[in-house]
């Protein structure tokens, strides 16, 4: 029988459907029966979706400039070159 | 940082990239340039990881009259991104050593008794969704410095999977790991996001 802490190992599985039809029968199965487990598995997925709307703050923004400048830099060495059209 | 750019815009971008349209290379640099460093900072420091994401933009230039479209842009230039790290890593020798034997968050699997079933176990339910939650600009920090205190490779795994979008197959391939090992890799990310925002909720405190 599947016990609460394998369920825990193959919850991220069964969040993105990774999981064989037997075994998501048993997830299925043990989730109708355990209020912990049914809870650990909405929050892992809340926690989940965090990642695909979180912005980071921590965008660098001194990379960006120094990309800036060099790819400036290079489209005009190409462009005296006439490798590349206006 | 936007998931997806539609396919009319992107080809509209890729025109005025080829084009060697400066504005069109500020909007790609913007748009395309975080995801590219978390590639790279999967296979080096940060440093190291900064410079390869400068010379790829310098090689698109170039390389863009190549490209055929055949997988989307993100996915072209994180490839690119990719391959020079391999490279880089070939002639220094190193190897990016990662550990895939655990599943469970060693935290995670301490709150199990020795029966399997939970001994503490989760207390509150998030209610709220994801955008309300990240309206919580605590949150969002608490977030950020989770993120960045992440083994790179969980790091790098869980932002190219869910915050870019890239299908497994893809992620695979750009991180150069298999299928059960970016399983592991994610599984692993999850669970320390997740016992962050446990704690967050209960605590109030990162």
């Amino acid at each position: 029988m599947l016990m609460c802490k394998d369920l825990a190992e193959i919850a991220s599985d069964y969040i993105d459907d990774e999981l064989t039809g037997r075994q998501n029968l048993s997830v299925k199965m043990h989730l109708m029966m355990c209020r912990h487990c049914r809870t650990f598995i909405g929050n892992l997925r809340a926690s989940t979706d965090l990642l695909k709307v979180h912005s980071s703050g921590q965008e660098n923004e001194e990379l960006i400039r120094k990309i800036d400048e060099r790819v400036a830099e290079a489209l005009g060495a190409r462009k005296s070159e006439g490798g590349v059209r206006e | 940082m936007s998931t997806s750019v539609h396919p009319e815009i992107e080809a509209s971008l890729i025109d005025n990239l080829r084009q060697g349209d400066a504005t069109a290379y500020k909007t790609a640099v913007r748009e395309y340039s975080p995801g590219m460093l978390a590639v790279a900072r999967f296979y080096l420091d940060p440093s190291s990881a900064e410079e390869i994401v400068q010379d790829c933009w310098v090689t698109v230039i170039d390389a863009i009259h190549k490209f055929e479209g055949r997988s989307g842009l993100k996915t072209w230039l994180h490839r690119i991104v990719a391959n020079r790290c391999k490279n880089r890593l070939r002639t220094s020798n190193r190897e990016v050593a990662t550990d895939f034997s655990e599943t469970l968050d060693p935290e995670l699997a301490s709150r199990f008794n020795s029966n399997g079933r939970w001994g503490v176990p989760p207390k509150l339910q998030f209610h709220e969704s994801a955008d309300t939650l990240m309206e919580n600009d605590a949150l969002s920090d608490c977030l950020d410095k989770h993120l960045s205190n992440l083994p790179e490779t969980q790091r790098s795994a869980l932002m190219l999977y869910e915050a870019h979008q890239h299908k497994s197959e893809d992620v695979c391939n750009i991180l150069d790991v298999s299928a059960s090992n970016l399983r592991v890799l994610l599984h692993r990310g999850r669970q320390k996001i997740f016992l962050m925002v446990e704690t967050f909720q209960e605590t109030g405190e990162c």
